[in-house]
């Protein structure tokens, strides 16, 4: 895991992605209202071209450096957690990789397993036998911790680290005919040497 | 020197505004019913949800590059000459594509989404019949067939006016130190077009006629990987080019009202041969999921949708602002539409980078988030654009004149349709899945907001169109 995802994680955990994207495009929208009302409130008034352009100009010049810089490091910060199929999975202390099989079909998912227990570090083995499936892991709080295409012909892993008990929840995030919003499946994860909550 | 469009083409444009304006209608209608149903304020089954969803889908983007098109001919003609016939061809083969496609949906129970991903419609196929999914991928293919010889057309004109498509780039300017300013917006903008979109164009033609021969013979198979690959290079980068040919209406229009020169310099050249390169190169952040892509490939994904921001953010809507600042700007539908679009399309553009992102795509990608972003650009930006491109077509040729109702119309529209995105943002936020025709309780909420909202937009949408039908009476007896 990366920096950035290491950082996250201290301070809020797998969703925090969410919430950073949900904010950052709240506060980026903000700036653009604000540039855009800037520029009608002053359109009634008139000034000569000319020096508008040029004073435009040089303005434009740092903007664009400092968006390519907030992308630069925007870039290098998420990068760093590649590779990203487990950006969102803890390193299990022992290192030793639960292997499951996920085969998608039109309207259930099959696993090798259905069982973990916290601290798990599985890697889902994914694929699909007729269409295009997405298998897209959520937690307990239907908080999507992470995903990957299941494709017929193809295998995608993707890992993840159990850390809560409980009933997460496998949806399909591909549209895949009509019956693609039932495509849903529960597994249990159990806390270390008990039962998963309300089992 | 500026040229007057031909009486045949202007006829034409209408037809194409009509059928835009209309055809908006109904498939906003789409949109709230789906929503109604998601936040369980009505009931529909399941595959009506579905054949609703690829309708509006397959006719939001029809729509949307209809009347780019619309713009873009009418624009361009002020350039060079162009033979309307082919415009009409055009417009022809669309409307047979839209025949083909809506008998395949409502007749045929045709389900699969506007993306058809391979091999769904074959495997569809099983169960509601052949005939369906036949007719909706020829009916895209004819549509496809359309643009296509309408591109190859104005390539051939560009390469005669300009000496070749690289010159209508501004190639001289860029790279052979050519002084002085480049063609004109709309050449740039058609040039970058037809090189983008015909390209999207055959990779879909591809893909339709792999699907077609699946349908056909189950035992001829493509690799589904690749099928995708060339699914989502045809979707997106056709989405994408809806946008820059509408645009062209915010270079000549808002140039018009303030009386301002809107000349293609080195840096407008150098953004749009970006544009040209990155929208050809940033599909693949539709595949960031497919882990079986290789790396590099989804990179490249993320790095270059950052980089397919900052011609329209340091460029075309900077130059937007920059050209109305102090200008003393008269605002009517038109230049207010067209100023609010340019503020929608990067609206939209800023929460799609934050998605092109991988780390957040991995718990963002077909959540409510991606129709969040591209309702917002394609709402705010595109349509906003062809709505104002629409009242500043009858103020031109007609005699139509913004009063206080059009004030009312504009500020609705664009306050419900912050409602609509802003709710699927949200929803996105909260890990809603996208295309789920029902959903859990955690996520009506969103849904229901996102329903009341499209409802006063499509009431704002009916009284723009409404204007625009009453303002073509004044076509026939211009003052």
């Amino acid at each position: 895991m990366g920096r950035l995802g290491v950082f996250l994680n201290l301070i809020g955990g797998v969703h925090m992605y969410q919430i950073i994207a949900l904010y950052l495009t709240i506060f980026f929208e903000f700036l653009l209202a604000l540039a855009f009302a800037f520029v009608y409130g002053e359109s009634k008034r008139t000034s000569k071209y000319g020096p508008i352009q040029e004073k435009g100009y040089t303005i434009r010049k740092y903007y664009f450096i400092g968006l390519v810089a907030v992308m630069g490091i925007a870039t290098y910060l998420t990068l760093d957690d590649l590779p990203y199929h487990n950006a969102h999975a803890k390193e299990s202390i022992t290192h030793e990789t639960k292997v499951v099989k996920v085969v998608g079909l039109q309207y259930y998912w099959e696993m090798s397993e259905e069982s973990f227990t916290v601290g798990d570090y599985v890697e889902f083995k994914v694929t699909a036998k007729d269409v295009t499936h997405g298998f897209g892991l959520y937690n307990e709080n239907l908080e999507l911790v992470a995903q990957t295409q299941a494709m017929p012909e193809y295998e995608n892993s993707v890992y993840y680290t159990f850390e809560n008990p409980g009933t997460y929840k496998i949806l399909c995030l591909e549209y895949c005919s009509v019956g693609h919003h039932v495509m849903t499946k529960e597994i249990v994860v159990k806390p270390k040497g008990g039962q998963a909550n309300g089992i | 020197m500026e040229s007057s469009i031909h009486p045949l083409a202007k006829k034409t444009v209408i037809y194409y505004l009509m059928t835009t304006s209309t055809m908006l209608i109904l498939m906003m209608i789409f949109g709230v019913i789906m929503l109604l149903n998601q936040g369980e304020l009505i009931h529909i089954t399941p595959i009506w949800f579905y054949k609703i969803m690829t309708a509006h889908g397959i006719g939001m983007v029809g729509i949307a590059a209809l009347g780019g098109t619309a713009i873009m001919w009418y624009f361009l003609s002020k350039y060079i000459k162009l033979n309307p016939t082919i415009f009409s061809m055009n417009f022809t083969l669309s409307l047979v594509g839209v025949v083909f496609i809506l008998i395949a949906i409502f007749g045929f129970d045709f389900s699969d989404a506007w993306t058809f991903l391979y091999p769904l419609p074959a495997q569809s196929a099983q169960f509601y019949g052949i005939v369906g999914p036949l007719l909706f991928l020829f009916g895209v293919l004819i549509l496809g067939i359309g643009y296509l010889i309408m591109y190859m057309y104005l390539a051939k004109r560009l390469i005669k006016e300009y000496g070749g498509l690289g010159k209508s780039l501004g190639w001289d300017y860029i790279f052979r130190g050519k002084k002085g300013y480049g063609p004109p917006a709309a050449v740039v903008a058609t040039t970058m077009v037809i090189i983008t979109n015909s390209t999207a164009i055959i990779a879909g033609a591809i893909v339709i006629i792999g699907s077609i021969i699946n349908l056909l013979n189950p035992a001829i198979r493509m690799d589904p990987m690749l099928a995708k690959h060339l699914t989502y290079a045809f979707g997106h980068i056709f989405c994408n080019a809806t946008i820059y040919m509408a645009v062209i209406a915010v270079y000549e229009v808002l140039a018009k009202y303030t009386k301002r020169p809107w000349k293609s310099n080195k840096a407008f050249l150098i953004a749009w041969n970006a544009s040209t390169l990155f929208t050809l190169m940033i599909y693949t952040h539709h595949l960031l999921m497919d882990f079986a892509v290789p790396t590099w490939m989804l990179i490249i994904g993320q790095v270059f949708s950052y980089a397919n921001g900052l011609p329209v953010m340091v460029v075309t809507a900077y130059g937007a602002l920059m050209i109305v600042y102090r200008s003393g700007i008269k605002w009517d539908v038109a230049s207010s539409l067209l100023f609010l679009a340019m503020f929608g399309w990067v609206a939209g553009a800023i929460p799609a980078i934050i998605d092109a992102t991988i780390v957040v795509n991995h718990v963002m990608h077909n959540t409510k988030w991606v129709p969040g972003h591209f309702h917002t650009y394609m709402g705010m930006g595109v349509i906003a654009m062809i709505l104002g491109f629409m009242y500043y077509f009858n103020k031109t040729e007609g005699s139509i004149k913004h009063n206080r109702f059009d004030t009312f119309s504009i500020s609705l529209y664009f306050t419900f349709f912050i409602g609509i995105v802003g709710s699927f943002l949200y929803a996105g936020s909260i890990s809603t899945p996208r295309r789920w025709a029902e959903h859990m309780p955690d996520w009506v909420l969103s849904d229901q907001v996102g329903a009341i909202s499209g409802i006063f937009v499509v009431l704002a949408t009916t009284l723009i169109t409404v204007r625009f039908f009453t303002g073509l009476k004044s076509l026939e007896k211009p003052t």
